[in-house]
């Protein structure tokens, strides 16, 4: 049963001459601080797409969360070089200077097709943060979410930039929950192509799906274990919604929960795929639970307020979730070793909800629900304010953020 | 003290389903009339009432029919059958046994407050509650499969607590 699905554009870049420069000085600063960094440097052509290129790369910097872009003077990072069209082609030739420490970060040469010029400032930005700050960037990566439009919810991708908002799936019918899997070329997500809940794996990169659960009754909380082997799932086929572990290369089930008088939801493995942390409302109220992989008694980790739902287990340790604060919701990070919990609440008054990590471990996508419309933000654990992604026109919420 | 509650609760739920099926006890599996009048109780709260595995979904895949049935309602974040409802349930199991080859899909609904996901749950539950209930009236479970759309196709689209009321629902959809 596969289905073609479209396909996702793939980029593909070249370095020329040159070899990324390995830094022997970091640049660190508290998260909340920013660096300087100074772009005027660029020789840049006044054409569309060198311009593209300027603005995506000033935005992407910005975005990262650990730079700001400022006048010579303040700079601690200065980026000379030049960017021009060549043919079909952009050409980037970008160095990367500490102002301060003399450190070379990056020396080389970039080209990438001209049409596609923010997907090359994408790169460079990611080039940048790592060799300056030695912390992953997101610039390349992408987001999934759920666009709602009448009866229909498709799934869609965008970038952390706010760009290249693509339709994925055009089935007219319901797509619910999307996850990436142990890398960002395939997802998991709960469709009813059949009429019923199942859960289907996608390729991104050849457009094949199909239907990896289709028991009887609910079938969904798809999540790939972190080495790809397995799924954590959230099925209804003994008579009662528990969580369940499927080897994906046999199909072997093993059920991890058995609370015949509750529901299971929302599985997430964690970074080294021993746990799983759930929602379970077996007290009465939803609460998060974390259980072995292999099963055994799951330990409550929520006690504060009636709900606490939708974890998501980032590779930085730390559990992000929707906790439910008076009538607002709002999203809580715990570390579960320490049981530590800060909340970061909307400043608009709204509703943050679904969270889910950005593979640098700082920023969050959540879905922003005011007057029960519903955009995607990304919110900032290091206190950036937050930046909303979505076209204010729909209704758009579940997101899922890449793995790098 | 939570034993003692799932206890009342059982106690409860045999009188109730007892009262509800007595007139027709003809070929009724589970609802109370097990030998000891204890278990197996289905389509209530507590512990152990979904414990039966589904059956298969072949034969599934026609032609069903929308709307011929009341939709069963459900109060917040529960999936506990209210007697309010039962008669609507009760429509649905006598046109099953007239019908003895018609199958349904009950659709599980919740509203669209909280989250997705274990609205998703949820809405399976109530799908599922329906499910033992009509069990419980005699009805053959290979012949009810259950799907939960969580909050993804509300009833009434209104963001008020009557949209909501319409909206916690199971619906069922008969083959033609």
């Amino acid at each position: 049963m596969n289905h073609r699905l479209l396909l996702l554009f793939v980029g593909c870049f070249w370095a020329l001459a040159g070899t990324p420069t390995e830094a022997q000085i970091r640049i660190e600063k508290p998260a909340g601080e920013k660096i300087g960094i100074h772009l005027a440097g660029l020789q840049v052509g006044s054409d569309a797409a060198s311009t593209e290129f300027m603005q995506a790369l000033r935005t992407n910097l910005e975005r990262s969360g650990w730079f700001r872009v400022v006048g010579a003077g303040q700079a601690e990072i200065a980026v000379s070089g030049r960017v021009q069209p060549r043919g079909n082609e952009l050409r980037v030739e970008c160095r990367v200077t500490g102002t301060q420490n003399r450190q070379t970060y990056i020396n080389q040469s970039y080209r990438h097709a001209a049409n596609d010029a923010r997907r090359l400032a994408q790169r460079i930005t990611d080039d940048i943060v790592e060799q300056v700050t030695g912390r992953p960037g997101i610039a390349s990566s992408r987001i999934v979410i759920v666009g709602s439009s009448g009866r229909n919810r498709e799934l869609y991708m965008i970038d952390p930039d706010g760009s290249n908002l693509t339709q994925l799936t055009s089935d007219r019918n319901t797509s619910v929950r999307p996850r990436f899997g142990s890398n960002a070329r395939e997802l998991t997500y709960t469709g009813y192509l059949q009429g019923f809940p199942d859960v289907y794996l996608v390729d991104l990169e050849s457009g094949d799906r199909r239907a990896i659960s289709r028991s009887s009754g609910l079938n969904t909380g798809g999540q790939i274990s972190p080495n790809g082997q397995e799924v954590a799932l959230i099925l209804s086929k003994d008579g009662n919604p528990e969580l369940y572990v499927m080897q994906l290369r046999s199909g072997r089930l093993t059920r991890l929960t058995n609370t015949p008088a509750a529901n299971e939801a929302s599985p997430s493995w964690s970074p080294d795929g021993s746990e799983i942390v759930y929602v379970s409302d077996q007290t009465g109220r939803p609460q998060l639970y974390i259980i072995s992989r292999t099963g055994g008694a799951p330990r409550r980790i929520t006690t504060r307020g009636t709900e606490n739902v939708s974890p998501d287990w980032g590779d930085n340790g730390l559990i992000a979730y929707t906790t439910r604060v008076g009538r607002q919701y709002q999203i809580a990070i715990m570390d579960p070793r320490s049981g530590e919990v800060r909340n970061i609440s909307d400043p608009a008054g709204g509703d943050f909800e679904d969270p889910s990590w950005a593979p640098n471990g700082r920023h969050l996508a959540v879905a922003q629900r005011q007057n029960f419309r519903s955009q995607i933000y990304i919110i900032d654990t290091a206190g950036d304010a937050p930046v909303r992604l979505t076209p204010a026109r729909g209704d758009w919420y579940t997101p899922a953020w890449s793995p790098k | 003290m939570i034993k003692l509650r799932y206890f009342l609760m059982c106690l409860i739920g045999i009188s109730m389903v007892m009262s509800v099926t007595s007139c027709q006890r003809r070929g009724a599996r589970g609802a109370g009339t097990g030998a000891d009048g204890v278990s197996p109780i289905r389509g209530m709260p507590g512990d152990s009432i979904y414990g039966e595995g589904l059956g298969s979904r072949a034969g599934f895949d026609g032609e069903f029919i929308e709307g011929q049935f009341e939709a069963v309602l459900f109060a917040f974040d529960s999936s506990q059958i209210q007697e309010s409802e039962r008669h609507k349930l009760e429509d649905v199991a006598r046109h099953l046994r007239r019908n003895p080859n018609a199958v349904v899909i009950i659709e599980g609904h919740t509203d669209e407050r909280g989250s997705r996901e274990y609205n998703l749950s949820l809405g399976e539950r109530r799908a599922l509650a329906s499910r033992a209930y009509l069990v419980g009236l005699g009805i053959d479970g290979n012949r009810i499969q259950t799907s939960s759309y969580g909050p993804e196709r509300p009833a009434a689209s209104g963001h008020n607590e009557e949209a909501w009321r319409q909206n916690r629902r199971t619906e069922f959809l008969v083959s033609q």
